[in-house]
């Protein structure tokens, strides 16, 4: 490693030379400034940075306290101070210039060496106290400062306020250092006590100190006491008195005595205001020390001082000791006193007993006993014990003794206290008692062994006594003695017992404990949810699983993250039977969030939102048990959606996702149903995820959601706004194209779409149709937005239609009303309607009635009528025939089915329709031909022809018997002959005959059906020759000239006839047939009587002809 | 010496929000050495309800708390000023600080109410004497609004300035104080107490 690292940049200016620098600098020039600052550098470096130079420099630095200004001398009594409590070393040289600045001119300077001077005698008692040999430094420091004390003592009356405050708190750190500590109080780390001087110290004896201390401390209550002071003294007096009596409970007493006198006797010189202000600090010192363990006794007389200063009840209450430790403060008394032995005056010297007995019996075997010093029992000390318990057993032990007659000196010398007060009374027998066991002690520790003397001497000095009662004096002293030594240890063994309980008693937590670090604070605590966390078995069986949760919830709600996510975690690993905990939680951080309680979480993040907490709580539930499998997923998420308290966006957002999962099943969308019913403060909103849903891609989830929305749809409350929903959903497909809103993640649709699908249509439509079979007044609201459609969507609505319709059926008035004022554009729709109704089952009276209506008032479109066709009568049928077979084919061929009840009879209601077959056919023949093309009845009577099962032999049979005797003959009859013949072969027979009747008919006359007859002939020949043979001859040669096929084998036919037969044959016959000009005599009307007979033969012919029954018409 | 900034100020209330802001601001603008506390368990400032006050935790920054309020009713918190006070806050000094937690030193304590000057004293006794270096506790009682913060604030400066100018405060307190409060016809309570 390079040294040069290490290396000082300007070693030359090591911290010594800094300091001679900064020193010299200081002592040449004249800026005051810059001397306090240099002098302050230099303290820093002589006493935290390099304390060994300290005793190098400490002269040099000591000089400037003989600096002009002020300031600097200032500085240079902090710099003692520092000094001093750093390095005691170094106070001998420090005494004498502190001591010069404690008697500065400037204020300034005497209050901060004053200030200096508490902290600098602390510290040498300190030093000297640790110093294992007392060196003569010590022992000169010691003394200076000695006088120092007095010098100081005797500026609590300087002219400067500041000073006399300095000094008041100097005495008050006298009467500190010097004194016994409370030994029922934990002791600080910092506090120093006589306890802490050896008592070996010669320099320092403790009995001197706290002599000193005593009388300082009653310099203290004087200058409270004084009738000038002012108020700033006054008030630092009142809390240096009242510092001493809780670190000293020993003075408490006579400092509430103090206190007491100075209610009563305010200093004449204080203004009204500072009147205010010292009786404030008094009430608040008095609260203060009322609070104290060891004012227990004053606590009444305390009380009262408080309510006369204008305390508030509740304050005095507050501060009050509570009865159980007034109690447990009598019965320690009491205890005290039996352990003390049978000897009840003796109780008086107890305490010293007790502060005697620790080094006598542990500490220092080599001291000997030390008898309770004469000196120490000034009658303060009596004062301080002689409680009502001591008092009675006084008087009930010395009542045997009081002698029968007063004696002369009592009388002369007794004086009835004259004060009501209870603390006068009880110092004036102090005073007496006091006076008389320093007597009596000084006679023990005198003579010992002189017992008798002893008495002499005490009945000298104490005339008010007996001599038996100074014996028995005497002798309960050596007992005492000896009981004394017998028990010492059982006694010390017991003290300390008591003393422990004491101690325990009036532990304050405050004081022996230092606050944690942050990291182990927070860790305890984590491990303490942790152990809390684990328990549950344990708080189950203990019962106290409600505290248990209580606690968790308010832990998880109120501390730190890390606990909230050692709480979640533990929920989230068992969610089945942690739900309860989860709920607890959930109603804590809601109460939080609502402000039910006072207190806030200990770590609030401001830039949260209020209900962040709470929220993001409630979407980690849901999460968690979204991961769960099985059934219970279902129930759970239902249960912690139904009682949470409040029920977040982002956790509708989530249920809303649950909800469109298909592999989740129907149990979310169920829940989303019950969440609408049951949170009606939230309805709206789980009302609108439901029906987001009913648009969704997914069937599944669709028809649910529909299914569910059309069951709340009964709800009042609810059925308006599902309606207008439902209503703007159609209104949707007004549009161009389908809204962006129905695409979306949310919907299973992530890409829009430009053209309508069936999807997408159904989106806007499914809700809609659901409600219409609920709600049949919204059927008008489609037909209208119907008509403005494109035609896609309107082919797809169709469609959609049928379903809702049919489950309306045909008796629905509003569908009727539909009917009725069927808006124009909608009429396909209603036809649709129409139709889909009367697909299955005939039509309503009321139905044809509306659809009549319809049709001849308002719109003319024969289409209307097809659905109802068969609700109509014949005659509106034959009527409408003509426009109804103009239609497309296959609606032609639709209405032929209606009316023919071919294709749809497998619902099994019998087919009624007002026409049948056969009269359809004939109607269609006797079509006006105005109205109709020919073609189109063409071919309508060709679908009749392709309906095998209605159109039998028979019927056709039966039609053309019927046409045929049409007169005049329809058009079409010899094309549906042909037809009939070339379906049903075997009619051909039946044709024949009729052949025959049309030549009766005169055919020819009728160009079109002559036509016809002609080529039935030539098609159904060699039959046909028979009927051709019976056409009169010009009309015959006209056929065979129409038909030249037919000549040939007519002739051939009839060379094939046998002679008689051919002579049936008329001559003119033969010459046509022949190709002989035809003659012109013959009149038609001559031929017609001989064509009866061979009409007559025909028919045999065709009864031989025939296997089969005859036509039905024919019989 | 004697300059107003040789001498260190400290303006306590209950919240550190208005009336020692309000004093603090004015101070500093005159060049004082001064800081601000509030003695409170917690901040507290009125809500949208008497019943429902805003409770904050010290250590909570004027920005957090302003936008707090920002995002629980701007215009309501807009309306009454509490917006406006807290963006001034923040300008000032971080965060509201607590007068128990502190471990600064000071010459003068100036409370805003008579319970925080009672919470000061208890504060000061509760703690183990240091250095015994006296600090004067001063009470000007101020009602908690702002127009009563900005005459407060007045007189605490008032009142600054004349104890700063003393050479011997100790000494002289007594009577200036006496002084200001027939000037002012106030009555100020005055105690010293020890750190």
């Amino acid at each position: 490693m390079d040294p040069r690292i290490h290396r000082r940049s300007e070693p030359e200016k090591g911290p010594g030379d800094l300091v001679v620098e900064w020193l010299n600098e200081a002592s040449l020039g004249s800026n005051d400034t810059v001397k306090v600052s240099n002098l302050l550098k230099v303290q820093e470096i002589l006493i935290h940075k390099e304390p060994q130079l300290l005793n190098l420099y400490l002269d040099e630095a000591l000089q400037f306290s003989l600096d002009r200004n002020s300031e600097v001398r200032k500085t240079v009594a902090g710099f003692i101070e520092e000094a001093g409590a750093k390095q005691p070393e170094v106070i001998p040289r420090m005494v004498q210039t502190l001591s010069r600045l404690v008697s500065d001119d400037a204020p300034l300077v005497a209050k901060r060496a004053l200030r200096a001077s508490g902290r600098i005698l602390r510290s040498t008692l300190k030093w000297v106290a640790s110093a294992t040999l007392v060196t003569p430094e010590m022992e000169t420091a010691w003394t200076q400062l000695s006088s120092l004390k007095v010098q100081i003592i005797n500026m609590i009356d300087s002219d400067n306020d500041g000073i006399r405050t300095q000094a008041v708190k100097f005495l008050e750190g006298v009467v500190l250092i010097q004194t016994y500590p409370d030994p029922d109080a934990p002791r600080k780390l910092e506090d120093f006590s006589l306890e802490d001087v050896p008592l070996t110290l010669k320099i320092a004896r403790r009995r001197k100190l706290e002599e000193e201390a005593n009388h300082v401390m009653d310099l203290l209550i004087k200058f409270h006491g004084s009738p000038h002071v002012s108020s700033v003294n006054l008030m630092t007096c009142m809390g240096s008195l009242a510092l001493i009596a809780k670190t000293r409970p020993q003075f408490m007493p006579v400092v509430i005595q103090a206190l007491q006198r100075l209610q009563h006797d305010f200093p004449p010189t204080l203004s009204d205001s500072q009147v205010t202000s010292v009786q404030k600090q008094l009430k608040l010192t008095l609260l203060g020390l009322l609070k104290h363990p060891a004012s227990i006794e004053f606590a009444s007389s305390m009380a009262r001082q408080l309510s006369q200063l204008g305390a508030k009840e509740q304050e005095i209450i507050k501060a009050y000791p509570k009865p159980e430790d007034i109690r447990r403060m009598k019965k320690r008394q009491q205890e005290s006193v039996a352990a003390a032995s049978a000897a009840k005056r003796a109780k008086l010297e107890v305490p010293i007993a007790v502060a005697s007995e620790e080094p006598e019996g542990v500490a220092a075997p080599v001291q000997p006993a030390k008898q309770p010093e004469v000196t120490e029992l000034s009658e303060s000390f009596i004062a301080e014990r002689l409680s009502v318990e001591i008092a009675t057993d006084l008087v009930m032990g010395s009542m045997a003794r009081v002698p029968d007659i007063m004696t002369t000196v009592f009388q002369r010398e007794y004086q009835p206290s004259s004060s009501a007060d209870t603390s006068v009374q009880r110092q004036t027998i102090a005073k007496l008692l006091a006076a008389q066991i320093k007597q009596s002690k000084t006679k023990k520790m005198k003579k010992e062994t002189k017992e008798e003397d002893a008495v002499m001497e005490d009945l000298v000095k104490n005339p008010s006594i007996t001599v038996a009662e100074a014996k028995r004096e005497r002798k309960r002293e050596k007992d005492r003695e000896k009981e004394k030594e017998a028990k010492a240890s059982i006694e010390a063994h017991e003290k300390s017992l008591v003393k422990a309980r004491n101690r325990l008693k009036a532990l304050k937590l405050s004081e022996v404990t230092k606050p944690l670090s942050k990291e182990i604070r927070e860790k305890m605590l984590l491990m303490a949810v942790n152990r809390i966390l684990q328990a549950e078995k344990i708080a189950v069986h203990g019962g106290v699983a409600p505290v248990r949760s209580k606690i968790l919830t308010t832990l998880a709600a109120t501390f730190n993250p890390y606990i909230k996510e050692a709480v979640l975690r533990y929920i989230t690993d068992d969610m089945r039977t942690r739900l309860e905990l989860a709920l607890g939680w959930l109603y804590e951080e809601y109460a939080l969030l609502q402000g039910f309680q006072r207190r806030t979480t200990l770590c609030t993040k401001p830039h949260e939102a209020p209900h962040q907490a709470y929220n993001f709580l409630l979407c980690t539930l849901v999460s968690a048990i979204d991961l769960i499998q099985g059934k219970d997923r279902d129930t759970l998420l239902s249960r912690l959606y139904l009682e949470a308290p409040l029920i977040t966006e982002d956790a509708v957002e989530a249920l809303k996702m649950v909800s469109s999962d298909e592999t989740r099943g129907l149990a979310p969308l169920q829940l989303l149903k019950e969440m609408v019913i049951r949170r009606p403060t939230k309805q709206l909103v789980f009302l609108n995820v439901l029906l987001c849903h009913t648009g969704h891609e997914n069937c599944t989830i669709r028809e649910a959601a529909i299914q569910s929305v059309v069951e709340l749809y009964n709800r009042p409350e609810l059925n308006k706004l599902i309606e207008e929903y439902a209503v703007l959903y159609l209104g949707f497909l007004r549009l161009q194209s389908p809204p962006e809103i129905v695409f979306g993640q949310d919907r299973g649709r992530p890409q829009p779409e430009d053209l309508w699908s069936e999807s997408t249509t159904r989106t806007c439509l499914g809700l809609y149709l659901a409600l219409l079979t609920e709600h049949q007044d919204l059927i008008h609201e489609l037909a209208r937005v119907y008509t403005s459609m494109g035609a896609d969507v309107k082919r797809m609505v169709l469609r959609l239609v049928e379903g809702p319709v049919r489950s309306l059926g045909m008796g629905s008035p509003q569908l009727l009303a539909l009917v009725e004022n069927c808006p124009k554009g909608a009429e396909t729709l209603v036809t649709r309607i129409i139709h889909i109704l009367t697909e299955k089952s005939a039509p309503s009276a009321e139905l044809v009635a509306r659809v009549r209506e319809l049709y001849q008032t308002r719109v003319s479109d024969v289409r209307f009528l097809i659905p109802v066709l068969n609700g109509l009568t014949k005659k509106e049928v034959i009527a409408a025939l003509p426009k109804l077979i103009k239609l497309n084919p296959i609606v032609v061929k639709e209405v032929f089915n209606r009316l023919l009840g071919t294709h749809n009879n497998d619902s099994g209601v019998p087919h009624t329709s007002p026409i049948t077959p056969a009269e359809l056919l004939i109607a269609l023949h006797t079509i006006d031909p105005n109205k109709a093309e020919l073609k189109t009845v063409i071919k309508a009577t060709s679908l009749c022809f392709a309906e095998k099962q209605a159109y039998t032999q028979e019927i056709v049979a039966v039609v053309m018997q019927h046409l045929m005797e049409l007169t005049p003959l329809p058009t079409l009859l010899m094309r549906t002959v042909i037809q009939s013949l070339a379906l049903y072969p075997r009619l051909s027979g039946f044709v024949m005959n009729i052949l025959q009747r049309l030549i009766l008919k005169q055919v020819w006359k009728q160009p079109k059906v002559w036509e016809g007859f002609v080529k039935c002939c030539e098609r159904t020949q060699p039959q046909s020759f028979a009927v051709i043979l019976q056409l009169p001859p010009t009309q015959l040669s006209e056929a065979l000239k129409m038909a030249p096929g037919l000549k040939a084998p007519l002739l051939a036919h009839v060379e094939s006839f046998a002679e008689n037969q051919k002579a049936h044959i008329p001559q003119s016959i033969m010459d046509v047939i022949q190709g002989k000009s035809l003659m012109e005599a013959h009149d038609e009307f001559d031929i017609a009587p001989p064509g009866d007979y061979p009409l007559e033969q025909q028919a045999d012919c065709m009864e031989i002809d025939l296997s089969e029954p005859a036509p039905p018409g024919l019989d | 010496m004697s300059g107003p900034n040789s001498i260190r100020v400290a303006v306590i209330c209950s919240s550190n929000m208005n009336r020692s802001m309000e004093a603090h601001a004015f101070l500093s603008k005159k060049g004082f050495n001064v800081k601000s506390f509030g003695t409170g368990d917690k901040v507290k400032l009125p809500g949208n309800a008497p019943d429902r006050p805003n409770v904050y935790d010290f250590g909570m920054s004027y920005d957090e708390i302003y936008n707090d309020l920002l995002t629980k009713d701007k215009q309501y918190y807009t309306q009454n000023g509490l917006l406006h006070m807290l963006d001034r806050n923040r300008r000032i000094k971080p965060k509201p600080e607590r007068f128990q937690l502190s471990k600064d030193k000071f010459d003068i304590l100036i409370t805003c109410e008579e319970r925080v000057y009672d919470q000061v004293i208890e504060c000061m006794e509760s703690r183990t004497p240091e250095d015994n270096q006296p600090v004067h506790l001063i009470n000007i009682d101020i009602q908690d609004n702002h127009e009563e913060a900005t005459v407060g604030s007045f007189l605490i400066c008032e009142l600054v300035t004349v104890l700063a100018n003393s050479d011997d405060l100790d000494n002289d307190i007594d009577e200036l104080l006496h002084e200001f409060e027939s000037k002012f016809a106030r009555t100020i309570l005055h105690t010293v107490v020890f750190y």
